[in-house]
């Protein structure tokens, strides 16, 4: 277990990137006020087959929040291409969100905890893929 | 009787449970929706798995429902190609069958075993005890979002994307119940429910709170 979570932490972690990061982009040239940015998870064709696999029950096919199941939830299941909300939220809380449910970010139990269904490098992915169905970034 | 008869059948088929996947069910053709067989795992089907019916299901309940189908997937199947759109409100009828037919599939269907489970008591939880299991049921681990269940006036309540657990203590056995919280890849390649990490006693708490839904509760 420790171990796992040391191997995907050396790899496109989001979170401990960054640290190793800056020293190089600046080596390679670019402005130096740029902030450093994380390596991104990669979206690919299995991220998209997960999210229809798990997410569209409850997000929707198109991930509008229109799954079968909104309309019998006490709290619709978020719009995930509504950038307004999306924007106030950092990849932290969403990659937070997913892995340990709801009510681990102070939203509604209604969404799952998907900790121990999906491994984290997957979890980054689908992260990136909310980013590119509301074409936003954290503000 | 007739329960009598099927006891007779299931003790005889889990005696010899490897001659049981002939018979009634493939003259029926029962195999061109289920998997009856351990061995097919290549082949992708159209209803859910039987191949361990005798591990999942009361005898009773398998009898009455190939005599009276009820929906129990109101979203329909997970690997049907509608599942996602909603439209499975026109899913066709399940066939049904006459009594004396629908008691002999019944029996050969209690003969489709997998594996020996751990037993687990059915013991009805106490008043505190199944609110506790209610809340985590609701909160805690979200199933009421996918699943079917009653509330505390007895009005069926949640998600259709996941079988309607509304009448689950007369349907499945708690073993299996237990199995499939803790073990679920023992019963499907790949499902769409979360897997949890349940303590054994939450686990424990957990079966024997959804063996007390029954459909004779509905209000
Ligand atoms: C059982 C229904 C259900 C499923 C399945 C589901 N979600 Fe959710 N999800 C919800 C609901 C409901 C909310 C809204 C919570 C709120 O607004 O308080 C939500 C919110 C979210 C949020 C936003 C959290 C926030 O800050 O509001 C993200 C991100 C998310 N889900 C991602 C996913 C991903 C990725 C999957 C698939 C692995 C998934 N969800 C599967 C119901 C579901
Ligand atoms: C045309 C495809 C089809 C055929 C043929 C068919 N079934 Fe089914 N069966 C289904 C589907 C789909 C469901 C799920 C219905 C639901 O969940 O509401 C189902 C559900 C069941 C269930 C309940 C299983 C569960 O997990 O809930 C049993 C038992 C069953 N069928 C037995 C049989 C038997 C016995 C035969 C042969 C006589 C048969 N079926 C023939 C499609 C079929
Ligand atoms: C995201 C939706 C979802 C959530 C949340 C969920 N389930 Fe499920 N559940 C399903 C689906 C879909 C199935 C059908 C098999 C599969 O796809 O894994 C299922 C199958 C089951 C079954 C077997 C029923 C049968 O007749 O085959 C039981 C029992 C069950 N779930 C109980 C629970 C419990 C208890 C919880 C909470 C601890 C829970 N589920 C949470 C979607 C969900």
């Amino acid at each position: 277990m420790i171990l796992t979570l040391w191997v995907t932490g050396c790899g496109q972690n989001e979170q401990t990137a960054p640290a190793i990061k800056p020293p190089t982009q600046q080596e390679v040239g670019k402005t130096i006020s740029q902030t450093p940015q994380p390596v991104l998870a990669q979206v690919t064709e299995k991220t998209r087959q997960t999210y229809q696999w798990y997410c569209a029950q409850c997000h929707g096919m198109k991930g509008k929040g229109d799954g079968i199941n909104a309309k019998f939830l006490t709290v619709p299941p978020r719009n995930h291409t509504k950038a307004e909300y999306l924007e106030t939220r950092t990849d932290e809380q969403l990659f937070e969100a997913i892995k340990f449910g709801g009510l681990s970010v102070g939203r509604a139990p209604c969404m799952p905890a998907w900790g121990h269904t999906l491994d984290e490098d997957t979890i980054h992915s689908l992260v990136q893929y909310i980013r590119e169905l509301c074409q936003c970034q954290a503000l | 009787m007739k329960t009598l008869t099927i006891i007779i059948f299931s003790g005889f088929f889990s005696l010899s449970s490897t001659l049981a996947s002939a018979g009634l069910l493939e003259d029926k053709n029962c195999g061109s929706c289920h998997r009856l067989n351990a061995e097919e795992t290549e082949k992708s089907f159209t209803g859910p798995n039987l191949h361990y019916a005798g591990n999942k299901f009361q005898p009773k309940w398998l009898s009455e429902f190939l005599k009276n189908p009820e929906i129990i997937r109101p979203g329909g199947f997970i690997n049907n190609p509608g599942f996602l759109k909603g439209d499975s409100e026109s899913q066709p009828p399940h066939p049904s069958f006459p009594e004396e037919e629908a008691n002999a599939m019944a029996a050969e269907l209690m003969g489709l075993k997998i594996t020996k489970q751990t037993s687990v008591t059915t013991e009805p939880l106490s008043k505190g005890q199944r609110a506790k299991i209610k809340y985590q049921f609701e909160r805690t681990f979200s199933c009421i979002s996918c699943h079917q269940s009653l509330n505390l006036a007895g009005k069926v309540r949640g998600g259709i994307s996941g079988p309607s657990l509304v009448n689950a203590g007369n349907r499945l056995q708690a073993d299996w119940v237990a199995d499939w919280l803790s073990t679920p890849e023992t019963y499907t390649r790949k499902g769409r429910m979360p897997h949890y990490k349940m303590d054994p006693v939450t686990l424990i708490q957990f079966t024997r709170f959804l063996m007390m839904l029954k459909k004779e509760n509905i209000k």
